[in-house]
Parts: structure tokens; C-alpha cells; sequence
């Protein structure tokens, strides 16, 4: 296979050993997955900690499919997402809601698993739109996957093609009555089958090379 | 602008040609004279920039075409050379050196046809499907709905309706509401 | 007024400061969004998002400094506060000025943003340290104006207290600094506007380009510590700018009007302005705040 003769920049690397560096392990967490909190502990402050999550839902701003189109309206001045404390976040550490706004190609699978789970953990899924339900118009494509929820737990399902607003909005305000009762427990249910969603994760997305668990 | 047509087709004969539009034409061309003509095209004639590069899967007739969209960028005219290449020994040859983005578009047809295009930097690098173990899906042979089937099963208890008698039902016979 | 009793006074002081530089970035996102034509969240809204990130799990750190910066940051931003006097003549709420400390406010300033440069260092990802080499950069540019106006004002009256400056602008309105030595307070709001690090000079987190750059990788309880750092951080700089330059306090009514009055300045300029780009923003600070504060030193010394 002929290259197209592009000057190679040179590259200086340091001499071997001379960078100290702490052994690996520390802090790393190779190999482990998450772990669950005692159940006791939860249902002592449950109340006042999912309002205070209810009331304050940070979005990661992905946009993962042409639903997004419709989530720029929300945050604008017409339809105002931030009156509910809603707020668009630009790294998966700081938010707390992953919308997958449409047709999920398995390509962006791979990467939406690994932002999810470097989320921390009271975290929701919203899955706009009918392409995360069956499918959708893209139902027959070799290219799409048609149910989110054996990927990933799916708290929400906001049907449309694509919602407007107005649905975004009652769906996300559905979503937070959920949370305040205590019924949206989707990163439990992704801990306590981890191996089940691990083996659908695998099967569709056949070159896998990132850790079980992104941290 | 149909004087590029008679042009190309007194230099390099064509095999067929048709003028779909005053600002789009077409013309097919044998396969080994595609580079040469896009040459000329590109260095003595306003056809300058390469606007897409696609391939059509012509299954009954064992063939694959390969159409390059041309573009006179300053009198807005558009100009189809259109290839015939054989299906089972899909080869090409690479215009990466005359257009570099040439190379995407070449990367594209190679996963999603499977045409190989020998030269072409970043043939077999995937580009949207990674890790695939198939045949190349945009062949017309690769069947579509099966590998939904078992790779994305649907969930069950899923209904489904044949569009056109879905229409029919609610629509009427013509397809249409009507109100007469 | 015994020493232990100042300074459980100065530590009720610190929680009433952090409070209320939450209120204040509510009340700056209300505005905001009404500017906007739209509702806007409710006034307390920081505090529920701080309720909110105290109740995460922490998803990971990356070791020692990951811990300390945002321990930094608070700890400047305290150590800036407990220097200030918020109220003149009321000893509880005067906390510990004394001769010199003009100099070491300057160095809390710096201290704050030094304690997120040591994070980004371990933060485990490359944006952080993008971000804070274009904040870093762009503070060393306009501490230079900064600096200047201090200079003036200590000239101005012979010490390097700020108790004393603030003394010394009792009187009347146009006994304040930003009467009495006009190009020393250009100077100094100039810098103020970059010391926000609000809009025009928010490059240091800027959220498209670099995920807000030096925070990225804080989640849970570190955010919540930075969060509440950037708050009293805020709020000591407001009280500082009021007291060097709008006269001081003598009751809680003047505190919160003037301090407002401070942080609306940076708010409405931020509101007009587009994001400047690292060298444009040094360039500024080095052009006519610079001369603003050599010239307002030169009137000092000539007066």
C-alpha cells in the first residue's frame, strides 16, 4: 500500500526511566467496577437528596443524534430550560442526565457507554425520540442499534420523531417527579446487572478496546 | 455548456452522454479512461473541483459504477462521469492525487461497496464501521433487514405494518384524502 | 474585643460570605436570563446545585493535588476575606487588618488561581492544563495595572493598610479613591474585570472550546469545594474593591449596595462583550490600564 509522502515530524521521546511516575493502581481503579451503597444509608436523608437532584439536573451537552436539534430551542429563550435548574454541562464528571437524542449509531455507542460511566453515580438516561425505543425510521439499518435499554438504563423515553419542546419539557418534568418518588434507580439496575448490559454492550460493539469499567 | 460533452467525447469517446439540466450533465466513460479525462477536465477546462464521488451497485449486470461529480465552481454547472467497473474484481483507479479529499470519498466506497481503489491512502481504515464482520453493506446482495434481525432483534411484540396498506386503509385507493 | 472572640466572629463571617456570594450568582443568573427575555432560575438556585453536587458519589481523583487545589482555592479565598474589613466601626466585622496587608491581598488573589494551576497539573486530562496556562498568563497581565493602583493608594496615604486607606476616605463622597485618584480606580476595575475571569476574559474555562478547562475533572465534593471558594474568592474581592475605592462600610445596608454595585460592573461589561483571545486580553491589560495606573501613580507623587 503506496503512503503519500508526508514529512514526518521528528518526535523526541525522554530517555527510558527518566520519567518517575506513580506505580499504576494508585488511585486507578484496573479491574474494579462500582460498587452499590449500603441500602440503610440511602433511605435516611432519601427525601430531601432527591430534591435537591430533582431541582437540579445538569445535562451533559452530547448530542448524540438529530434529536439534539431539539434540545437547542430548550436551553433558548422561548422554551427556558434553566427555570427548572436545568443546566447544559460540558463534561460527563459534572452532569448528571445523558440524553441519547435519537438514533444511536454503533459507533457512538462505544463512546456514549464510556461517558456514562465516567458520570458519578445518581445519573439518568432520557431516551428521546423512537429511535431508542424500536428502532424508529432507521429500524432496518445495519448501522443503528434498536433498543437502548440493552445498553444502557434507560429512565425516561420521551416518544416523537423528534419531540418538540413542549414533549421535552414534559418528559424532563416527569422525569424529576421520578426522582423526587424515588423511582428512577437506572444506575442501580446497570450495577446490579452490570454483566447483563456488559454482554449486550459486547455483542453489538465487536472491537472492543476500553476497560470493562470506565472510571 | 454542452460543448464539454462533444469535447470529451471527440478526445476520449464517451459511451453514452445525456444533459439531465442546463446545469447538469452527464457522460459515461470507460473505466480506463477515467483518470485521464479527469486530468484534462481539471487542468484545461473550468470543471476544477471535485463536488462527490459515488458508487451505484448494478447487481443484474455484474457491475459497479463509479460516478465523480464535477463542478464549474463559476458558472454553477455540474458534470457527471460515470464508470463502469466489474462487480467481482472491483478495482479502480485512485484520483487522490488530482483532489486530496478524493481520499475520504475513496475510503467510504472501499468499506461501505468493498471497491478497492490500489494507491489510495487510508483504504481499509474504518470510517464509520468499526469492528465490521461482514460484507460490505451497501451492496445490493447484503441483506439488510436479516442482519437487523439478529444482530439488533426489534423488541418483541412489536407490530408491523406494510406501508402501503396502511395507506390504502386510511387514505383511500389513490393514495390521497379526498373530498368529492 | 478578645482574639478567640474575633475570630469565631470572622468565621461566622466566612459562612455569611459564602452565602452570600451564592445569592449574588443567583441573582446574576436571574438578571441574566431577564436580560434574555426568559424566566431564569429562582435566586437560590447555587444553592441547590451545591446541595445537589454534596450529595454525588465521587466518581474518581487522581491524587494529592487533585485534593488540594480546590483546598487552595477556598483557603485563598478565605485567607483574602479574613484580611478585608467588611464594616468599619463594628469590631466584630472589622477581621484582622493590619500594616501591610495590601501586599499580602495581592498575594491571596494569586494564591487562588495558583491553587487550580497545581490541580490542573494532575487533573488527568489535557485541558486543564491549556486552561490554566491561558488563565496564568493572562493574571500575570493584569496584576501589572493592579499592582500600580495599589501603589497609588498606599502612596496616597502613607501606610499599606487597608484599614487606613479606608480611614482616610471618611469624609464626604469625594473623599473615595475613585474621586480622589480617578486613574488608580480605572486601573484597578480594569483589573477587577480580569480578575473575575467573567466575560471578556473568560478564557481560562472557556466550556466549547477546552471543557471548562481546570475544572473538568472536578465531580461531588471537590466541585462543591470549588464552587464554595469561587463564592467567598467573589465576594472578599467585592469588599476589597469597596473598601479601597468606594469608602468602606458602616452598616450591612451600605455593604450589600456598594459590593453590588461592584460586581454589576463586571456583569454588564461581560453582557456586551464577546470572549477576547489570551493575547488580546494581555495586550489590553498592558496597554491603557497599565498607563491608567502609572499615570495614577505619577499623580500621586507629584501631588
Amino acid at each position: 500500500m503506496a503512503t503519500t509522502t508526508k514529512k514526518k515530524l521528528p518526535v523526541f521521546e525522554p530517555p527510558a526511566g527518566s520519567l518517575a511516575h506513580a506505580p499504576l493502581g494508585q488511585g486507578c481503579f484496573l479491574g474494579e467496577t462500582e460498587r452499590l451503597q449500603a441500602p440503610k444509608l440511602k433511605e435516611a436523608l432519601a427525601t430531601i437528596k432527591n430534591w435537591f437532584r430533582a431541582n437540579s439536573l445538569w445535562v451533559m451537552a452530547y448530542g448524540t443524534g438529530c434529536g439534539a436539534i431539539e434540545l437547542r430551542p430548550l436551553v433558548t429563550s422561548r422554551f427556558d430550560f434553566e427555570r427548572f435548574g436545568m443546566a447544559m454541562r460540558p463534561t460527563s464528571r459534572q452532569s448528571n442526565v445523558l440524553i441519547i437524542s435519537g438514533y444511536l449509531a454503533v459507533k457512538s455507542l462505544k463512546r456514549v457507554i464510556r461517558a456514562y460511566e465516567q458520570m458519578p453515580s445518581p445519573k439518568w438516561v432520557v431516551g428521546l425520540g423512537s429511535c431508542t425505543i424500536n428502532g424508529g425510521m432507521y429500524w432496518d439499518s445495519y448501522n443503528t442499534i434498536n433498543r437502548l435499554d440493552l445498553y444502557l438504563p434507560v429512565d425516561m423515553y420521551i416518544a416523537g420523531c423528534m419531540p418538540r419542546p413542549e414533549a421535552l419539557l414534559a418528559g424532563f418534568g416527569d422525569l424529576m417527579q421520578r426522582i423526587k418518588r424515588g423511582e428512577a434507580n437506572g444506575w442501580h439496575h446497570y450495577l446490579e446487572n452490570f454483566d447483563w448490559y456488559k454482554a449486550n454492550q459486547k455483542k453489538v460493539i465487536t472491537d472492543w478496546n476500553m476497560p470493562d469499567y470506565n472510571w | 455548456m454542452t460543448e464539454i460533452l462533444d469535447q470529451i467525447r471527440q478526445r476520449f469517446g464517451a459511451e453514452w452522454q445525456h444533459v439531465q439540466r442546463p446545469d447538469l450533465l452527464q457522460i459515461g466513460v470507460d473505466a480506463k479512461k477515467v483518470v485521464p479525462l479527469l486530468t484534462w477536465l481539471k487542468e484545461h477546462t473550468p470543471f476544477v473541483q471535485l463536488t462527490h464521488l459515488s458508487a451505484v451497485d448494478w447487481i443484474e449486470e455484474g457491475q459497479f459504477q463509479l460516478t465523480y461529480l464535477l463542478t464549474d465552481p463559476t458558472a454553477h454547472v455540474s458534470l457527471m462521469v460515470c464508470a463502469r467497473i466489474d462487480r467481482d474484481a472491483a478495482e479502480a483507479e485512485s484520483v487522490s492525487a488530482l483532489w486530496p479529499q478524493a481520499v475520504t470519498y475513496e475510503q467510504e466506497i472501499n468499506e461501505m461497496f468493498g471497491i478497492r481503489f490500489p494507491g489510495s491512502p487510508r483504504q481499509g481504515v474504518p470510517f464509520i464501521l468499526e469492528g465490521w464482520d461482514d460484507i460490505p453493506p451497501m451492496r445490493r446482495d447484503f441483506d439488510t433487514v436479516a442482519y437487523m434481525n439478529t444482530r439488533h432483534p426489534p423488541r418483541p411484540g412489536r407490530k408491523h405494518t406494510d406501508p402501503r396498506a396502511y395507506v390504502g386503509q386510511v387514505f383511500g385507493e389513490r393514495g390521497f384524502l379526498h373530498d368529492d | 474585643m478578645p482574639f478567640v472572640v474575633k475570630l469565631g466572629w470572622s468565621l461566622v463571617g466566612v459562612v455569611a460570605a459564602i452565602a452570600y456570594g451564592l445569592t449574588i450568582g443567583g441573582l446574576i443568573r436571574k438578571v441574566m436570563a431577564r436580560i434574555q427575555g426568559r424566566i431564569g432560575p429562582p435566586v437560590w438556585q447555587p444553592f441547590i446545585d451545591l446541595g445537589k453536587v454534596i450529595f454525588q458519589r465521587t466518581a474518581t481523583q487522581h491524587g494529592v493535588m487533585f485534593y488540594l487545589a480546590p483546598i487552595f482555592r477556598a483557603g485563598g479565598g478565605m485567607g483574602l476575606y479574613l484580611l478585608v474589613p467588611v464594616i468599619i466601626g463594628v469590631p466584630a466585622l472589622e477581621n484582622f487588618s493590619f500594616n501591610g496587608d495590601l501586599l499580602l491581598v495581592m498575594y491571596f488573589i494569586f494564591f487562588g488561581s495558583l491553587g487550580m494551576a497545581l490541580g490542573a497539573a494532575e487533573a488527568g486530562h489535557p485541558h486543564a492544563p491549556i486552561g490554566i496556562s491561558r488563565g496564568l498568563s493572562q493574571m500575570t497581565a493584569y496584576e501589572l495595572p493592579f499592582a500600580l493602583a495599589m501603589v497609588a493608594l498606599a502612596a496616597q496615604v502613607h501606610s499599606f493598610s487597608i484599614r487606613e486607606i479606608v480611614i482616610a476616605q471618611q469624609g464626604s463622597v469625594l473623599h473615595w479613591n475613585l474621586f480622589a485618584n480617578p486613574l488608580a480606580a480605572a486601573a484597578a476595575f480594569l483589573a477587577f474585570l480580569g480578575m473575575n475571569m467573567y466575560s471578556p476574559f473568560n478564557i481560562v474555562g472557556a466550556p466549547q472550546e477546552i471543557p471548562v478547562g481546570p475544572p473538568t475533572e472536578y465531580n461531588s465534593k471537590f466541585l462543591s469545594l470549588m464552587m464554595s471558594g469561587r463564592a467567598i474568592l467573589a465576594v472578599a474581592k467585592i469588599v476589597l474593591f469597596m473598601d479601597l475605592f468606594l469608602g468602606g462600610a458602616h452598616s450591612l445596608l451600605e455593604v450589600f449596595a456598594k459590593t453590588l454595585v461592584i460586581y454589576f460592573w463586571s456583569v454588564f461589561v461581560g453582557a456586551v462583550f464577546p470572549r477576547f483571545r489570551t493575547e488580546q486580553s494581555i495586550r489590553f491589560f498592558l496597554g491603557w490600564p497599565t498607563v491608567a495606573g502609572l499615570a495614577g501613580v505619577l499623580l500621586v507623587l507629584v501631588r
